[in-house]
């Protein structure tokens, strides 16, 4: 894991000590609202409905066991004991007192962390594959540019102040669990024939009001060339994005108007002009490399007996080692996803007690990596075979062994309207719902991989339009309903969803997600998911059950 | 009828207005009769405290088993609380009142938070 440094230490306390003295004039009326809004939300702090929110950075994804403890210890003593992960594998505190915020901030910075970079117009945090240093599928360790991202875009002057927020995501991996393809920037590192490490660079894919799956740039940018052809693209978005109608400010709106090719070539102009002297250099990039080195891993066998043993005698063991434990780059090791998608439960929750556990087992179990996936899930991405079955018992006496990764009730569900203030309608109860009527997990593994994902308004920060199954919440004269879309995809076969039919109202949802599996179990084919048989069929079955349902 | 409400500036937490102070209880919150100018006044003196509350807006409301309740489901989670987390919030307490909130049904968004939202 990368450590911070002197003058990191020292940036994170200054901005701590700042942020308290701003706080300090708020609330003695030295500034107003209107002046102080900018800079609490540059430190991830927002009004929400019941109390303020905080958001706390956590860079791709990863956290070490002494820093989750620390959120938990946040959690007990400044909200209501748990915490709510993020699709930018972030963690938000929703019952946060402002006058307690400097001091939340002090207590984040002891352990390197901070809420930089989590609101407002700048770059925020730049996520990555969760299994990054453990999967065989990935050319690189995408964790080293994520960090050199992080390192370049924090603080940087010329791109605090974009048209609008922007996000970059880097998978190294062709399993895209990233959303490379719907983000301002998505980053698909390759390895060429002569074995050169290049980018592919998508830029303009996003969700939100106006969805786009972005369109590919540059198909091979050498590794090193990183950082001055990002900065090409920021600069061009910086310079000609819509500044003057907050809903086209996204770089994908300037992207689609100007065309991909177009845009493409102002970007190599620019790029041009910035020269080599905006990269990365190799000194600085070893030394970050050298933070990622490889784990001690030991030489294991592939085969572990206490493993086998387990599976073959415990069925629940063998059910989430089936779903929820993936294989390792290195024999005689696992990747565990930790799901915070109990049934019943809200997605992305966990307590405190549930944090020191992860904490705990990946201390002992777990080489002290644990990592935050975008559909709001834990991993602990190096678990020995032979310690799965202990790690597993530890997990579920925390209640964070549910079996459910990637099936239908691995849900992802913003705050919704029970928490935020932009939101038009609930996600919570609404995935709570289709949980609940999925709690079979026989059933639930027979259905096999549905990714729902459900937002409470356009913004989409649930995602939706790229859900198998999307929805999402809307306000028809103050009550809440529900649009749903299907066929939508966030991973390496990309797409937007399309509308199902008329919005559904809140109690009608849950039953019209079962009968869109219904259908789905009729129609498939072979070993199709839910999506390919959408894709196959299209949307008239589905659309004709639910509506003769509806009706 | 109308109600004033708002968030308190130094914890966030939902409040009311009644008889020029703020208070945590829906239940104790003043009610105004929808032409009572009192009502705006209200919302004008609410507005000019800016070191004590944040956003200060009326919300309409509707009878609901004998009692008043925000017409907006919106404004019904803020005086209540999260519907995932019923021992979070004000509905922890319980009572009439809470109970009138959870049952109330209302299709109308406020007046006040649409002026509030064009404003912006």
């Amino acid at each position: 894991m990368y450590q911070y440094d002197t003058i990191d230490k020292a940036m994170l306390a200054d901005r701590s000590s700042e942020f308290r003295g701003q706080v300090a004039r708020r609330l003695a009326g030295d500034l107003t609202e209107d002046q102080f809004k900018p800079l609490r939300l540059m430190n991830g702090l927002y009004l929400q409905l019941h109390a303020y929110m905080l958001r706390v950075a956590i860079p791709y994804g990863s956290l070490n066991p002494t820093q989750l403890r620390k959120l938990a210890e946040i959690g007990r003593i400044y909200d209501k004991g748990y915490g709510h992960f993020t699709t930018r594998t972030n963690l938000q505190f929703h019952w946060i007192k402002l006058a307690d915020t400097p001091d939340i901030l002090d207590h984040l910075a002891s352990v390197d962390m901070h809420a930089i970079q989590t609101s407002g117009n700048c770059i925020r945090n730049t996520t990555t594959d969760p299994y990054a240093g453990a999967t065989a599928e990935e050319v690189d360790d995408p964790r080293v540019w994520a960090e050199a991202i992080r390192q370049w875009s924090t603080f940087h002057p010329e791109f605090s102040f974009l048209p609008r927020k922007f996000k970059i995501a880097i998978t190294a991996a062709p399993k895209d669990r990233t959303a490379a393809r719907v983000h301002d920037i998505g980053l698909v590192l390759k390895r060429a024939r002569d074995g050169a490490l290049g980018f592919e660079v998508i830029v303009g894919g996003g969700m939100g009001r106006t969805p786009y799956v972005g369109p590919t740039i540059k198909e091979f940018l050498p590794v090193n060339r990183l950082l001055s052809y990002l900065e090409a693209v920021l600069r061009v978005y910086n310079r000609h994005g819509r500044r003057d109608n907050i809903y086209k400010a996204r770089i994908k709106i300037l992207v689609a108007a100007l065309g991909k090719d177009e845009f493409a070539s102002q970007v190599e102009a620019e790029w041009a002009k910035i020269g080599e002297i905006a990269d990365l250099p190799d000194t600085e990039l070893a030394r970050i490399r050298g933070a990622f080195a490889a784990a001690n891993f030991e030489v294991l066998p592939a085969q572990s007996e206490a493993f086998e043993a387990a599976k073959a005698s415990t069925p629940a063991f063998a059910r989430f080692v089936r779903n929820n434990v993936k294989p390792h780059k290195k024999s005689g090791y696992g990747i565990v996803e930790i799901s915070l998608k109990g049934i019943g439960d809200t997605p992305g929750d966990a307590t405190s007690e549930q944090m020191e556990v992860v904490a705990d087992l990946a201390e002992q179990y777990g080489l002290s990596d644990i990592r935050v996936t975008h559909e709001q899930n834990l991993v602990l991405p190096h678990v020995k075979l032979d310690d799965l079955p202990t790690v597993w018992a530890g997990l579920r006496d925390a209640g964070i062994g549910t079996p459910n990764i990637n099936l239908i009730s691995d849900i992802i569900a913003c705050p919704g309207l029970d928490y935020c203030a932009l939101a038009n309608a609930r996600a919570i109860p609404i995935a709570q719902h289709i949980a609940e009527k999925f709690r079979d997990q026989d059933r639930a593994e027979k259905i096999g991989e549905l990714k729902i994902k459900i937002s409470g308004c356009i913004n989409a920060c649930g995602h939706h339009h790229v859900g198998h199954i999307g929805i999402l919440g809307v306000d028809k004269k103050g009550e809440e309903f529900y649009q749903l879309t299907l066929g939508g995809s966030g991973a390496e076969d990309a797409s937007v969803g399309s509308m199902l039919g008329p919005a559904l109202p809140y109690e009608k949802v849950a039953d019209a997600v079962d009968t869109l599996v219904e259908v789905y179990l009729r129609e498939r084919q072979g070993d199709e998911r839910f999506l390919d048989t959408f894709r196959r069929t299209g949307v008239t079955p589905f659309k004709e059950a639910v509506y003769a349902d509806a009706h | 009828m109308k109600a004033l409400t708002a968030n308190r500036l130094t914890d966030g937490d939902v409040v009311f207005w009644t008889a020029g102070q703020w208070v945590e209880r829906f239940a104790d919150a003043q009610l105004w009769a929808d032409d009572d100018p009192a009502a705006v006044e209200a919302e004008a003196a609410g507005k000019n405290q800016p070191k004590i509350v944040v956003d200060a807006y009326l919300i309409d409301l509707i009878e609901s088993e004998g009692l008043w309740a925000p017409i907006s489901y919106r404004e019904r989670i803020r005086a209540l609380g999260p519907t995932n987390h019923l021992h979070h919030g004000k509905q922890a307490e319980g009572g009439a009142m809470i109970e009138a909130l959870q049952h109330a049904h209302g299709a109308a968004r406020s007046t006040g938070r649409v002026n509030l939202i064009k404003r912006k």
